[in-house]
């Protein structure tokens, strides 16, 4: 995804609520005001379970 | 953003307790929240033998882990529900995390007693959601009774008992409000204590827990799951904690502390009665008919089970 600069962008982008994914990078969680680059790959892991 | 207690750089940040942490400093927050919780509510104590009943999803693997490292004396239970690949996985993550820490396991298939869930789902008309949980409440209270245990742990967190709490207010589900406790003493000697040590803590809180203590636990959901009123009520709340943040824990907690009480039924009602349970004539738990729930679903499959049998052999045989 290109032009995204933080974490808090990407999930309002994706629109995905910040208490319900685990934002992964490597072996590393990011907070909401990390900074991205465009060769990063991050994981948005669900916290959710359900049933 | 630093964190509040060590200001080094923060690895997560908590709206709810409007604080971020350094990994090190998350992972003592979260032991001690769920260590207060049990002392709070009197859950149990290091002398108590706990049955965990662990699925080897992120809140009971990692319940059992915090509960292993506070010196706590824990025995696991994992009910393999037959589910397919799912169940497998659940199965094999929670084997790998026991053996990875020389934890006590046992473990019971349901597919072993023609009982696993598809078995369940094929034979009767009841939900998927609602059969487990009776399947699951039998097994593992057969389970502490079996092992000695004065007290069974679920991962039951935040998320769960306010999803839970709204359905049964809308609803007015005044008989589920009256038993919706973190802390369930049992109402007979065959039964043990129910404790939910997870109760205040979000699963958000246990991710990243489970995430930063390298737990390989089970991501995907139940395939049950799919499109379980629980999960709309979560979607819902998580609106309104990102708009108000502390929303799922007010809720929760001011329930328990000033208004469960209210739903508690009274003595004139009879609920409780210890005198009005009797034993299951199926499986000798404790039971208020003939039949407890488990053993009346377990009748109703079989009845099923025979039935198709029946039909199957008075089929005429197709010529060749």
């Amino acid at each position: 995804m290109t032009g995204v600069a933080r974490v808090s962008e990407l999930l309002r982008r994706l629109d995905v609520l910040p208490g319900t994914v685990l934002v992964i990078r490597g072996d590393r969680l990011l907070t909401e005001d990390a900074a991205l680059s465009a060769d990063d790959e991050i994981e948005l892991r669900s916290v959710v379970s359900g049933g | 953003m630093k964190c509040t207690r060590c200001r080094e750089p923060a690895e997560v940040k908590l709206r709810a307790h409007n604080s971020a942490f350094c990994r090190a400093c998350f992972l003592f927050f979260f032991q001690r929240r769920v260590a207060r919780a049990i002392e709070h509510e009197r859950m149990f104590d290091t002398s108590s033998r706990v049955l965990v009943a662990v699925s080897g999803g992120k809140d009971s693997l990692a319940l059992w882990e915090v509960l292993a490292n506070d010196g706590y004396q824990t025995v696991g239970f994992h009910l393999a529900l037959g589910i397919g690949a799912y169940s497998e996985r659940s199965r094999a993550r929670t084997e790998a995390f026991a053996a990875a820490r020389g934890l006590e396991l046992h473990v019971r298939a349901l597919a072993d007693e023609s009982l696993s869930i598809p078995d369940v789902m094929g034979a009767t008309r009841r939900p998927a959601c609602a059969a487990c949980g009776t399947i699951k409440r039998h097994y593992f209270d057969a389970a502490a009774l079996e092992h000695g245990c004065d007290v069974i742990a679920t991962g039951h967190n935040l998320d769960d008992e306010a999803a839970r709490l709204l359905g049964n207010v809308l609803h007015w589900q005044t008989d589920h409000l009256a038993r919706q406790k973190p802390v369930m003493q049992p109402r007979h000697e065959k039964f043990v204590r129910k404790v939910k040590p997870l109760y205040l803590t979000s699963e958000f809180e246990t991710a990243t827990y489970a995430f930063m203590r390298g737990i390989d636990y089970v991501v995907e959901e139940c395939p049950n799951a799919v499109g379980a009123t629980q999960l709309t009520y979560k979607s819902v709340l998580d609106r309104l904690e990102d708009v108000s943040p502390g929303t799922k824990a007010g809720f929760v907690r001011d329930f328990v502390a000033r208004a469960s009480d209210a739903f508690a039924p009274k003595p004139a009602e009879g609920a409780g009665d210890v005198a009005a349970i009797g034993t299951c004539g199926g499986c000798g738990m404790p039971s208020f008919g003939t039949l407890c729930s488990f053993c009346s679903l377990r009748a109703e499959v079989d009845r099923k089970l025979a039935k198709r049998s029946q039909t199957a052999s008075a089929a005429p045989a197709t010529e060749a």
